[in-house]
């Protein structure tokens, strides 16, 4: 892998390279090369075990690579805690994961960065009405900042957790399997969070099982099969019928 | 929305979620209760409030450190035992002849150092802090009966009046000082858990600890730290409680366990963490302590309030499953 490539294209966000990750005796990625350009969304798909998850937690900083690198805005990083990554401007959402369904959805959008005076005091004003321009900048509109994520629905609830992502600037957003379990209403709701977010230029990966989600929502789709890279393409590149037939066949050709 | 209903929606909100109606509809119920059927209504005579305030202090103070730590999801099962010990590290640095103040530094010092151990036990030993401090409840107990010889011993504090006033005084000879230090307490841990961050770590925590742990809280921190606050007020009630006996007895704080969740439980904090508050936890105390007042005052045998409080843990744990279904069913 040259870094000249990273050179080349000034619009290039994040790249890995070479990415190798074992768990015990398990070879979980395979030198992986990945890359996402400003302002695109990218569906990364394969079945369980594929090593989508491993591969965000590397990116997310869960998880540390036993070989490649990572560059991001070109430079080259190590992401060794989640604060690392979020530091970069990465966000991670994951479902079930990303909120304190007990909380209100104040206190979820500004966890663990909550405005506070000196004294640690929480600036509950400047909460709530933050919270509700981020929320109302994805379109969403709630009664009040103060009612808990539990009273919410599926769809609502990833419109939280995207716009806290927002709210704090991202560069990149991760959405682990963002429309599991959601009606087709709900995933009609988050697919707008989506948009929303690439219109503001922020770069998505999308994660999940449904091709036809992939086709909706994203600009390049990136297939992974038992720890490696199976195919790499763009949307107006291929169709449903074709990729799914890779997938099915686990090879290219 | 215009400013004042946001406001007005605000502060319902605020109270539903806040107070737990329950509890203080069982706090008035139990008084109006005891007032009117206690024999030669015993309950409201001056000397058993005064009782009440000053027993009743001594279990709150732990219990608020303890529901605070229900909230970030973890027990303390050893707070009976460290009391018991803390007791004995008071009494023993007493008769050294040290400056009283400095024995009692010391003492909360050996608290929190103790709930610190706890602490790291369960985050870092990752082990259920329900096991690790049912291990720690047994070795504290075993080493103060060990270090005691199981023994009473007395604690002379006639030479100190300012240093005992400070603690257990009376205003206008009534109102007991110990209550005074609970409120303080209370009114801190209660500032902390609903108006400081670290609160909103603590109930991010006790609520969703992945999530947490993703948005970069350090959850075995915001843990530890609750493991040291309980540390911390069970050496303070040790100082206090053994002050007001006038003795040390490896005896203190049997049972208080159990009765320190049940409190916390009665007052609306949830089993499995993320939901309590600060009045409720508060009140859940003072309705054990009013209970065991009330066996007391009327006068059956004292093996009744193991029954009482078997029946109260169980229906406190009812309870709080039946929340938990009937808000899953809103949801």
């Amino acid at each position: 892998m040259s870094s000249n490539e990273s050179n080349s294209n000034s619009k290039e966000l994040l790249r890995m390279a070479g990415i190798n990750k074992y768990f015990g005796k398990v070879h979980a990625l395979e030198d992986i090369d990945f890359k996402i350009n400003e302002t695109e969304n990218v569906g990364l798909v394969g079945d369980n075990g594929a090593g989508k998850s491993t591969l965000i937690k590397i990116i997310s900083g869960y998880h540390r690579a036993e070989k490649g690198q990572i560059y991001f805005e070109g430079k080259k990083v190590r992401i060794s805690s989640p604060k690392d990554s979020r530091a970069l401007g990465i966000e991670t959402v994951y479902q079930e994961q990303a909120l304190a369904p007990d909380l209100s959805i104040s206190r979820n959008i500004f966890m663990g960065r909550e405005p506070a005076t000196a004294l640690g005091f929480l600036r509950k004003r400047v909460m709530d009405e933050e919270s509700m321009d981020a929320l109302k900048s994805m379109g969403l509109h709630l009664r009040s900042p103060n009612i808990n994520i539990s009273t919410l629905s599926g769809g609502e609830r990833q419109g939280v957790a995207i716009a806290r992502a927002f709210y704090f600037e991202a560069k990149l957003v991760i959405l682990d399997e963002p429309t599991m379990a959601l009606s087709v209403k709900e995933v009609r709701e988050v697919f707008n969070f989506v948009n929303q977010l690439k219109r503001k230029g922020i770069s998505v990966i999308f994660i999940t099982h449904n091709l036809h989600q992939v086709f909706t929502i994203s600009d390049r789709i990136v297939v992974l099969s038992h720890g490696k890279k199976l195919v790499d393409i763009k949307k107006k590149d291929t169709n449903v019928d074709e990729l799914s037939e890779i997938i099915v066949r686990g090879t290219i050709g | 929305m215009n400013k004042l209903e946001k406001k007005n929606s605000n502060f319902l909100e605020y109270f539903f979620n806040i107070s737990s109606l329950g509890t203080i509809g069982m706090f008035l119920v139990l008084i109006i209760l005891l007032t009117f059927f206690t024999a030669e209504r015993n309950f409201l005579r001056l000397d058993n409030i005064r009782n009440l305030l000053f027993f009743g202090s001594e279990f709150t103070i732990i219990v608020i450190g303890a529901g605070m730590l229900m909230i970030v999801g973890e027990f303390d099962l050893s707070v009976g035992s460290v009391l018991a010990f803390c007791s004995f590290v008071f009494v023993r640095l007493f008769a050294m002849d040290l400056n009283p103040f400095l024995v009692t530094i010391i003492t909360l010092i050996c608290g929190g150092v103790i709930g610190m151990i706890n602490g790291l036990i369960t985050t870092k030993g990752k082990i259920l802090s329900f096991i690790a401090t049912l291990g720690t409840m047994m070795f504290w107990r075993g080493i103060t009966l060990l270090v005691s010889g199981g023994i009473i011993m007395p604690i002379d504090t006639s030479g100190f009046k300012f240093f005992t006033s400070s603690f257990i005084g009376e205003i206008g000879n009534f109102f007991p000082l110990q209550a005074i230090w609970l409120t303080l307490f209370a009114v801190i841990l209660g500032l902390i858990l609903h108006r400081h961050r670290f609160g909103n770590w603590v109930f991010s925590t006790g609520d969703n600890e992945k999530a947490a742990r993703s948005m970069a809280i350090n959850t075995d921190k915001v843990k530890i730290i609750c493991f040291i606050i309980v540390g911390f007020l069970v050496a303070f009630t040790a100082v206090i409680q053994t002050l007001r006996l006038g003795a040390f007895s490896s005896r203190v704080g049997t049972g208080w366990e159990f009765k320190v969740i049940a409190a916390a439980v009665v007052g609306g904090t949830s089993l499995r963490g993320g939901r309590g508050n600060m009045l409720g936890i508060f009140i859940g105390a003072f309705i054990i302590v009013i209970i065991e007042n009330a066996l007391v005052i009327a006068r059956l045998p004292y093996e009744w309030t193991y029954v009482v409080f078997g029946v109260i843990i169980l229906f406190s744990v009812m309870l709080d499953l039946f929340i938990e279904r009937s808000r899953k069913r809103v949801i």
